[in-house]
């Protein structure tokens, strides 16, 4: 398409759209209402997202620092090259924006940035995958095989997503109490120790408490045979502990502020702290918890055009960049790109590219038990 | 004198409670000035680099205009549309009138992440996108209760014989309501303004849920920070927002006031005048 | 004269259905989806299995667990509105018999705390109530306390936390009602004998109860719906039954248990309402002033 046709187009649009609320303003009342639902200039936007040749795609993801390095390195210079517009929206979380997806229409939503295997294999339950086509998308191949593989099993060989980035839910605490050697010794279990009871804190999400649970009991997290020991450590750690934290600027404040000693915690937040000067201590356990997060193409979105924008946002500046805002190193594979000073640095960072030392959660079984643990954990959390 | 230590006895307890409303807003105002990233007492180094950052970063200020425009908005067709709905409920008897005064305080009663997928569902459907238009009238609807609340118990106490002592002097219904009435409930309808503004401006849930592309407020670009933690320019922003609440009132109380002394002295000197001609003529 | 009975009759619908029409679009139709979702299952996969099931009413209305939670929240919204009532009558007070000039500014001010967002608000306790904040460490200096005290993190922070959210809601509407009052009327208790206090409880205080019962209202159901503060302030058991519907709704994605679980909360939050329109509402006091 042609810049001239395009202005044209922009222009029917804005007309279109100011007649729109025109009328929407005039008839307020139970008329106004109609007009307010049937939607504005934003709707006739949205329907045309629709069309086979986009004038836009919709990017979903965090906020702060994270959508200002996409903004800059990515969406800018993709619109320059395509004309294609990023239209981004933020979440706070990735089960609010599944949510969202659900009571959504379909092509509503394109791209987002999401959490790893396991709720790729929640959308691939839901049949909201789609397939992408690799060729249009040579970064791929600097992306950690490890990484991709685990995506391929459940899409049965093909993509709906490109892995982003990783880290670990290690354990993090207070240097000043807690020792090095201690940490190293105790691991998992030093969040049920007694003696830091009402300074102990975890993640409020039913995941990674069971995952610990099982680490308490010296049950692997991929094969719980003894399910009720997982229930009954995390009972114990529930009552030993002060707060059950639910986001990253949450656990931050809370080792900062010396109202908890030790809890598990995302390696990139801890690294933040660490930077800020704060004395706090990271380890990740036999058996660490990784986690990967991926760049998701929901079915229905225009696909050469979400393919396109995948492979900006795989270029090494583009990933370095939002690496750095966030702390969690790219899915680059170190062996084919460099990364420059600052991520080699980061916890987690696995310079042979293999990410062979962590465990991730096995996405088949975890989802086999997502319905029952979710529910459970519920009532345990509140002491049943 | 008794009445009078009552008095100040109340006055201590407001002060004291205006103290703990305030708590939570002096942290924020102490942490938009502090050098550390991360918040945090004592404070170590005074800065106004957040507010220089603040100033700079599109996303925030974008997100801070929407919400102010959002907020605008839904003040003025839920205070138009909650005052109508007062006004019919106090002054008038007809049936199913407890029905429509429950319906009216629903909105409330629902937890907002339901209304925010019902409202979604039923506009998939109709298959109808998002649009400013939708969030604007998701923000009227669950701020509507708190404008009919606050308007009908401001109305019971108005008694109807002014209104109808106004009206057999000859006023039409429509310069009654709004010589004798309007200003009577004036105080109600400013509390349903406010209340409305704060609620679009500080809502979460069903802001994350209704928002359309490329729309975002400051609650959910806070709520999108949260994993990687809150820039510190956002407590530059609430410090802004309070300076200037506490600012322009007292700016302009202070004018008025450095007016009206100027009147008050002007007319005193014509009295003057006036008096002591006269006590000449005595 | 026909024509004005008619008129009479109809005008109340006219001024009511902007707002039953933006009520009945955006809430009532809304909800009719959520009734039906609650006959509907949630698969294994997270999908949704249409049909007519009563599993879930069985579930919300058989488990003693939503029973605890139900009753634990209807507790903490009880002590939030006593608290509140207490606390943000004085204040109302103060601001209601305050000279016309500083009113509009006290008002104002109240609305204060709005700007600053929620979350922000709620975690900014930490710095006042934790262990190494404001409180503590005035304590310490001047020596009430040898080692920090925890206050943070449990059912009471929750209830501080929403009476923190809530007061100003209670303060506005006994203000608009205690403002309303005629001064003469306080004045000619006192002249045929009354003392301060008797006027007060003898005028004064059922005079205003038309705000204190709003506002009684609005801080009940909203502090029984609140589902951030206690994930903020609360502990790891503290829960209220707001946050299961939206752990059912957004982190277990079964919208049909979901659904379920808030239409009894909006039936027994419903008839609260029902009782506040028919013993405290406004035609009953209405009737007091005729």
């Amino acid at each position: 398409m042609d810049d001239t046709k395009r202005y044209e187009r922009l222009l029917n649009r804005y007309r279109d759209g100011d007649i729109s609320r025109r009328t929407f303003l005039t008839a307020l009342g139970a008329a106004g209402v109609v007009a307010g639902v049937t939607g504005g200039p934003m709707g006739m936007l949205a329907r045309k997202a629709h069309a086979a040749t986009p004038e836009q795609v919709r990017f979903d993801g965090w906020g702060g620092v994270v959508s200002e390095a996409f903004e800059k390195y990515a969406f800018a210079p993709y619109t320059e090259k395509t004309g294609i517009d990023v239209v981004s929206g933020t979440f706070g979380g990735a089960d609010e924006y599944i949510a969202r997806v659900k009571a959504g229409q379909p092509g509503e939503f394109n791209l987002a940035h999401l959490s790893g295997v396991f709720d790729y294999a929640r959308y691939h339950g839901l049949e909201l995958t789609s397939e992408l086509n690799e060729d249009n998308i040579p970064n791929l191949k600097n992306v950690i095989p490890s990484l991709i593989e685990p995506l391929r099993k459940i899409t049965g060989g093909t993509l709906s997503a490109v892995p982003y980035d990783y880290g670990t839910t290690g354990i993090a605490y207070n240097r000043k109490y807690i020792s090095d050697e201690e940490a190293k010794a105790k691991g998992a279990k030093l969040m049920v120790d007694e003696a830091y009871k009402g300074k102990i804190g975890g993640w409020g999400e039913w995941k990674t408490r069971i995952w610990y649970g099982a680490l308490q009991s010296d049950q692997d997290p991929n094969n719980i045979k003894d399910i009720d020991a997982v229930w009954d450590m995390i009972r114990s750690h529930r009552d030993l502990a002060l707060k059950y934290w639910s986001s990253g600027a949450e656990l931050m404040s809370l080792l900062a502020e010396e109202e908890i000693y030790v809890t598990e915690g995302w390696s990139g937040r801890i690294k933040a702290l660490q930077d800020q000067g704060h004395d706090i201590g990271y380890h990740d356990p036999a058996g660490g918890l990784g986690w990967q997060e991926c760049i998701f193409v929901l079915r229905g979105s225009p696909m050469a055009a979400c393919e396109e924008l995948l492979n900006f946002m795989l270029e090494p500046e583009v990933a370095i960049a939002v690496a750095e805002g966030q702390s969690y190193p790219p899915a680059l594979d170190p062996n084919k790109v460099e990364l420059g000073k600052i991520i080699p640095t980061l916890p987690a960072f696995d310079p042979s590219g293999t990410l062979s030392s962590l465990s991730f959660f096995d996405p088949a079984y975890w989802n086999e038990n997502e319905a029952d643990w979710s529910k459970t954990f519920s009532r345990v959390q509140r002491g049943y | 004198m008794k009445i009078m230590s009552g008095w100040s006895l109340i006055r201590i307890a407001t002060i004291l409670v205006y103290l703990f409303l305030f708590a939570p807003v002096a942290v924020v105002i102490l942490l938009a000035f502090n050098a550390n990233q991360f918040g945090g007492f004592p404070i170590e180094g005074f800065s106004l680099r957040w507010f220089d950052a603040l100033w700079n970063n599109d996303a925030i200020v974008r997100a801070f205009k929407t919400s102010l425009l959002l907020g605008l908005l839904t003040s003025a067709v839920s205070t138009t549309l909650g005052t109508l709905a007062a006004l019919a409920m106090v002054r008038y008897d007809f049936p199913g009138k407890r029905t429509i005064s429950t319906l009216l305080v629903a909105p409330i009663l629902i937890p907002e992440v339901v209304l925010a997928v019902a409202l979604l569902l039923f506009l998939q459907f109709l298959s109808m996108p998002k649009s400013f238009g939708l969030l604007l009238m998701g923000h009227v609807v669950f701020t509507l209760p708190f404008v009919v609340l606050v308007v009908q118990a401001r109305l019971v106490s108005i008694r109807r014989d002014v209104e109808e002592a106004a009206m057999s002097l000859g006023a039409t219904p429509i310069q009654t309501f709004f010589e004798i009435t309007l200003p009577l409930m004036l105080p109600a309808v400013m509390a349903g303004m406010l209340f409305s503004f704060t609620i679009s401006f500080d809502d979460i849930t069903g802001t994350l849920f209704w928002k359309p592309g490329g729309v975002e407020t400051v609650p959910t670009q806070i709520f999108a920070m949260l994993r990687n933690s809150i820039s510190p320019e956002i407590n530059a922003l609430g410090a802004v927002m309070v300076i200037f609440t506490i600012a322009l009132p007292l700016v302009a109380a202070s004018v008025s006031r450095v007016l009206s002394m100027r009147k008050i002295r002007a007319s005193n000197r014509t009295n003057n005048r006036a008096n002591n001609s006269s006590e000449q003529t005595a | 004269m026909a024509a004005d009975i008619a008129g009479e009759r109809r005008a109340p619908w006219v001024l009511l259905s902007p707002s039953l029409a933006t009520v009945g679009l955006l809430l009532i139709i809304p909800m009719l989806f959520i009734v039906v979702y609650s006959f509907w299952l949630r698969t294994a996969t997270g999908a949704d299995q249409v049909g007519f099931y009563l599993d879930n009413w069985i579930e919300v209305l058989g488990d003693r667990f939503y029973r605890d939670i139900l009753f634990q929240t209807f507790a903490i919204a009880f002590y939030t509105t006593v608290i509140c009532a207490f606390v943000g009558y004085i204040p109302a007070y103060f601001v209601a018999n305050t000279p016309m000039k500083s009113k509009a500014f006290l008002l104002l001010m109240l609305m204060l705390p709005f700007w600053i967002s929620y979350i922000i608000r709620t975690m900014s306790w930490i710095n006042i109530l934790g262990t190494s904040g404001a409180l503590n460490t005035l304590f310490l200096s001047i020596g009430i306390i040898d080692e920090p005290i925890q206050m943070l993190y449990n059912q009471t922070t929750v209830v501080l936390g929403l009476v923190h959210y809530l007061l100003p809601f209670m303060i506005l509407n006994v203000y608009v009602s205690l403002d309303g009052i005629d001064k003469n009327l306080t004045e000619a208790a006192q002249s045929l004998g009354c003392t301060g206090w008797q006027a007060f409880r003898e005028v004064t205080l059922p005079l205003s109860m038309p705000g204190l019962a709003a506002g009684s209202l609005l801080c009940f159901v909203l502090a029984a719906g609140t589902y951030i503060t206690p994930i903020v302030l609360g502990g790891p058991r503290d829960a209220m039954f707001a946050n299961l519907v939206f752990e059912a709704i957004v982190t277990q994605l079964n919208w049909p248990l979901g659904s379920a679980l808030s239409l009894v909360l909006l039936a027994l939050l419903g008839v609260l309402v029902v009782i506040y329109t028919r013993y405290l509402g406004v035609d009953q006091i209405a009737k007091s002033f005729k």
